[in-house]
């Protein structure tokens, strides 16, 4: 009779884990940034009403924050760092009207399992004279 | 989620310095103390000799993070040795073991120092390949430093980032003593798009990141030879959930070996499958 080849011990725990990798898994991970209004590193004309930031996962909106300050450091928004209520990805500041200059969006991230990540970036307003 | 309240720990896990996130490389060893996973580690090379012997191999490695900022680790790899004119040979090299600290880090300047030690097991591994039956202690230290600190007048430099380690063979029996030194130098795409300038890079090519590995043994006394080692281009794909990874492997000379071989990889993020497990420290909490 044909012997039916056996999975050797020390390979079973890594099939185990290929199968874990087929299963569809829940929606927990870091959260990475996926884009911003005003986009990562971009120039812009007309002064924003906000900085939206789209991240790769839901956070958790009482850890979550971005600031967005000036040349000098200082900070220039409304210090109303939020989360969209339709859509736990979306991260928004609101801004007073801003004059010419480059600024500086500081986030961080906590996702709803908890991973935290955090960024920079900077984008420049240019007003049209 | 009903859990979370002020001083709640956050998971930590996957090597972040600020907005850097440096990736698990694979022919080098990353400076952080993290869970990771990586299944499988598919190679294959044509080694010098005489004949020259082509190794397939695939393996694992397992780090776990025990204290904050200390993981240790384990791995292991099953070869395939095959020659012209001679028997082919499969077997299990030695297990083994690692200890690993994070002893200094500067977030703002995406740099982490860190120390550790990893053990060859003597005499766990299949003779038929060759497996040492001496134990090897390596004390080794591992570095890393992204340049998002550069001014911006170089802003398409600052995804650029190098990790690195340099470790000291010790053997307990009859072989030389050998310095273990390699460094790899990425580019980080997710960096770019996140950190820099949004370029409108589509997925996938926005997960990418560019690398190349050098990996290189020094031989210091003992007869032990010239140096030898390989140079490693490659691309690691970045997901939610895993890191895929790919490099050609071409010996730096002759005495390393012949040809072009390659190597795969992948990375699961055991700390985003199973955040409740993976992420944090086995004991204490995460600073």
């Amino acid at each position: 009779m044909k012997k039916i080849p056996q999975i050797p011990p020390r390979w079973r725990g890594s099939l185990l884990g290929l199968l874990v990798l087929a299963l569809p898994a829940p929606a927990w991970a870091h959260a990475f940034l996926d884009h911003a209004e005003p986009a990562v590193g971009s120039d812009i004309t007309q002064s924003p009403s906000a900085v939206k930031l789209w991240f790769s996962q839901e956070l958790e909106g009482a850890f979550s924050k971005a600031t967005v300050s000036d040349a000098q450091g200082q900070e220039v928004d409304k210090n109303d760092a939020h989360l969209d209520a339709n859509d736990k990805k979306l991260m928004e500041v609101s801004l007073p009207p801003l004059a010419s200059g480059t600024y500086t969006v500081d986030w961080t991230a906590v996702s709803v399992d908890t991973h935290k990540t955090q960024g920079s970036f900077k984008f420049t307003l240019k007003l049209k004279s | 989620m009903a859990a979370l309240g002020f001083g709640t720990v956050t998971a930590r896990a996957h090597g972040f310095e600020a907005g850097r996130f440096f990736p698990p490389t694979i022919q080098t060893d990353d400076p952080f103390a993290t869970d990771e996973l990586s299944f499988p580690t598919i190679s294959t090379f044509k080694n010098a000799g005489s004949p020259e012997v082509r190794n397939t191999s695939a393996g694992f490695e397992f780090d776990k993070e025990i204290f904050p900022k200390f993981a240790v680790g384990v791995s292991d790899d099953v070869q395939h040795l095959t020659a012209s004119g001679q028997k082919t040979v499969t077997g299990f090299d030695n297990l083994s073991f690692s200890a690993k600290y994070q002893l200094w880090e500067v977030p703002e300047h995406e740099a982490i120092l860190s120390v550790g030690c990893l053990w060859e097991v003597g005499g766990t591994g299949s003779k038929k390949i060759g497996a040492d039956s001496n134990n090897v202690f390596t004390p080794t230290i591992y570095y890393g430093k992204g340049f998002g600190d550069l001014p911006d007048a170089l802003n398409y430099v600052k995804p650029f980032a190098i990790t690195g380690t340099v470790g000291e063979d010790i053997p307990t029996g009859g072989e030389s003593n050998n310095l273990e030194w390699g460094f790899a130098i990425e580019y980080s795409l997710p960096y770019l798009q996140s950190e820099v300038k949004d370029i409108g890079l589509p997925h996938p090519f926005r997960d990418l990141i560019p690398l190349v590995e050098f990996a290189l043994t020094t031989p210091e006394n003992r007869g032990g030879g010239p140096t030898t080692g390989t140079i490693n281009p490659g691309v690691l794909y970045e997901t939610t959930y895993y890191q895929f990874g790919a490099e050609a492997i071409l010996p730096v000379n002759h005495a390393t070996g012949s040809g072009v071989g390659f190597v795969v990889q992948l990375q699961i993020f055991i700390d985003d499958i199973f955040p409740k497990t993976f992420g944090h420290a086995l004991f204490g909490k995460d600073q």
